[in-house]
């Protein structure tokens, strides 16, 4: 009795610890953040999170995690799921794809997890869905907004598509930017496929398309382009280069008087984390159009009780945003609850069979859907405009925005 | 019609030789610490881009506790030459027999300072503004204040590092130094406090250039490794062993990489710069722009 007892509280006392530790990322690449209960007969539910803690995006793998961690707490709080409480296992993924599926084999083969959540890059995604959805059969829920046509079963998409960050978004740019288009890039797959998809919604609007160009990924200067942009008269830079490359060319964007001249910037990426890579005024209307705002919280009672539990959890500076897949995490792991709710089990055949057309009510942005055999999830999404350095919500979708995809 | 197609024509030309120029004077700026550490102590230090990083830092933590960005900027290289002095004295100097051994040391030391200031400003991309900011209108076109004072410092910088280097009684012991380590402590002169005071020299321009550029590219961990390759490639096409080849070098390899993406198509510019640099120094393998150079390198 005395021994249970003593193990319960040093098991309580590492759970703890390590949710306490969990940020400080040294690479060593894993922890278990256990409930502070775990009478229940069958054992805990085990969530595995693979995310990158460390490394060049290691900013958007810790919001992601600390999301999980939140998530899981109240779940936990209330009770857990089918009477069974969740335990939650962090691999890091480390920005690297050869380190990222050993780690994850170690959710799938050590850990025996019940379901993956994780990966940001697309990158990312091909080089562990692999190890978790074929070898692993488990579950795997991608939580960032990509390139599309990822149509693998039981891999559950939940950030935006292209069709969702473009259809409302491109027809906004052309009436408040102008028709003549550019879209430089980074020289890699989401530029590539998104850009697909943004030319013809473009054309198909009556925009035209003055150029399209692809830049190594480590391009930090930008002169050709912006004098292509400032010498074709080009109304909108619908931008998809990444940092590091995007801070300079937004600057020489902005130097050589493309905002002056009515110019507009478009990144469909950009969220409250990238805003600091410019000054403010250098990206002065800089339109994007994603999932969630932080803004919103000004309006939805939902999204500010949800953003107020983050920073109370979390205040660093990791940012609950859109545009490092934390609030496709929280959609996908709420989408997954409901799932294992309805079905009642948590084996994989059952859990993805009602995640099939799992729904969440409330969510980062307001409610959301899985589109039946689809594997991605409806949404709504916001048009904002950067002013002074905040966003600022200039137009909305109708209601849920259909992903279009497999 | 005609007249103003001409006028614009001429103002675009003005503009990229602008941009070209200035890309090419941060590289040179960038280059000039390696080419003075790697000609003057023959090692080649893969913890350069790191010093510039750290350069780079310095500026935007003066920037961060609210002290005016230029104080930061002129802090910077007095801070990096300092712990460039302490690196040398500490683990650099045991690699002198062994340039392929320091290679890979220093590239481990940069390792842990590019790691560490990871760590310190959370994997982001954090903006410094600059001191003079905006740009400079010239009818039609507008080029950037900052990077017009780039190049002015620059070459008052690549002065006086020759001036340094060539025309003063420091400049003379550094050289004598190299050129002959057993006769120079013969005549008298600390040859170890020399390598510590040139390292640190070396140090202190990559600290002055990450200063200097941090403004352009914003603040991040790999900022220094971005400017790495094209630093050694430099060096190699300008030659080891004088001043004015790395510099030269530099000025080659930052206007072609600048210049081609203009004519032709980003990802194919990126690859040829790289070719055309294996192709010179295939046909010039002691490197050197200028024609003398190496021969005067003996060990």
């Amino acid at each position: 009795m005395s021994i249970e007892r003593m193990n319960l509280t040093r098991r309580r006392f590492m759970g703890n610890f390590a949710f306490a530790t969990g940020a400080l990322a040294t690479g060593v690449g894993s922890w278990v953040v256990r409930p502070d209960w775990a009478n229940a007969a069958e054992g805990p539910i085990k969530v595995g999170i693979a995310t990158d803690l460390t490394g060049p995006i290691a900013y958007a793998g810790n919001a992601d995690a600390n999301v999980a961690k939140m998530v899981i707490k109240e779940i936990n709080a209330g009770g857990g799921l089918l009477g069974r409480p969740l335990e939650l296992y962090i691999e890091d993924t480390a920005s690297n794809e050869s380190v990222a599926v050993g780690n994850v084999r170690k959710l799938i083969q050590r850990d025996k997890v019940d379901m993956v959540l994780g990966g940001i890059t697309s990158s990312m995604r091909n080089a562990i869905k692999d190890p978790i959805v074929a070898r692993g059969k488990t579950l795997y829920i991608y939580p960032q907004l990509y390139e599309g046509k990822e149509c693998t079963p039981y891999l559950f998409c939940t950030g935006p598509t292209p069709a969702q960050q473009c259809d409302t978004f491109i027809p906004w740019l052309i009436k408040n930017g102008g028709k003549k288009f550019a879209l430089p890039s980074a020289n890699y797959v989401w530029p590539h496929t998104l850009n697909v998809y943004a030319r013809k919604v473009i054309e198909d609007n009556g925009g035209e398309v003055v150029f399209e160009e692809y830049y190594p990924l480590d391009q930090v200067d930008f002169s050709a382009t912006v004098n292509r942009v400032i010498s074709n008269k080009v109304d909108v830079v619908f931008n998809t280069v990444i940092p590091p490359g995007v801070g300079p060319f937004f600057k020489q964007l902005y130097e050589a008087g493309f905002l002056k001249n009515g110019g507009r910037l478009a990144c469909v990426y950009y969220d409250e984390n990238t805003l600091n890579i410019n000054q403010a005024n250098e990206i002065e209307g800089l339109a994007s159009c994603l999932d969630y705002f932080k803004v919103l919280t000004k309006e939805d009672p939902f999204d500010a009780k949800l953003q107020a539990a983050y920073e109370k959890d979390f205040p660093g500076n990791f940012l609950f945003a859109a545009g490092s897949a934390a609030t496709g995490t929280y959609r996908g792991l709420k989408l997954w609850e409901a799932a294992v709710k309805e079905a009642g089990k948590v084996d994989r055949e059952s859990v993805a069979a009602a995640l099939d057309h799992a729904k969440i009510a409330e969510g980062p942005g307001g409610p959301a859907e899985m589109v039946p055999g689809k594997r991605h999830c409806k949404m709504k999404m916001y048009t904002a405009v950067a002013k002074g350095g905040n966003y600022e919500i200039v137009a909305r979708s109708d209601g849920l925005v259909d992903p279009k995809e497999c | 019609m005609s007249q103003t197609g001409g006028i614009e024509h001429h103002a675009s030309t003005f503009a990229a030789v602008f941009e070209i120029v200035s890309f090419g004077a941060i590289i040179v700026l960038v280059v000039l610490g390696l080419g003075i550490i790697a000609s003057m102590m023959g090692i080649f230090n893969f913890a350069q881009g790191e010093f510039v990083l750290l350069g780079a830092y310095v500026t935007y933590l003066a920037y961060a506790h609210g002290a005016p960005v230029w104080a930061g900027m002129i802090a910077a290289p007095f801070v990096v030459g300092a712990l460039g002095f302490v690196l040398e004295a500490l683990i650099i100097r045991r690699f002198y027999a062994a340039p392929i051994v320091a290679m890979l040391g220093t590239y481990a030391l940069g390792l842990i300072i590019r790691e560490s200031v990871r760590g310190l400003i959370g994997g982001f991309y954090l903006t410094v503004p600059e001191p003079i900011g905006g740009s400079i209108d010239l009818g039609s076109v507008h080029i950037s204040a900052w990077r017009f004072t780039i190049i002015v410092i620059t070459l008052l910088v690549m002065g006086a590092c020759y001036l340094l280097l060539a025309r003063t009684s420091f400049g003379l012991r550094v050289r004598a130094t190299l050129e002959n380590p057993a006769l120079a402590r013969a005549s008298g002169i600390s040859t170890p406090l020399i390598y510590g005071a040139t390292f640190a020299f070396g140090a202190a321009l990559a600290g002055l250039a990450g200063a200097l550029i941090v403004p352009v590219f914003s603040l991040f961990a790999d900022l220094g490794i971005r400017f790495l390759i094209q630093g050694f490639v430099a060096v190699m096409v300008g030659g080891v062993g004088s001043f004015i080849g790395p510099v030269a070098g530099a000025g080659l390899i930052g206007t072609l990489s600048a210049a081609l993406p203009w004519v032709m198509s980003p990802v194919v510019a990126d690859v040829l710069v790289f070719v055309l640099a294996i192709a010179f120094i295939k046909f010039r393998p002691q490197g050197s722009l200028l024609g003398k150079g190496s021969n005067h390198h003996v060990d």
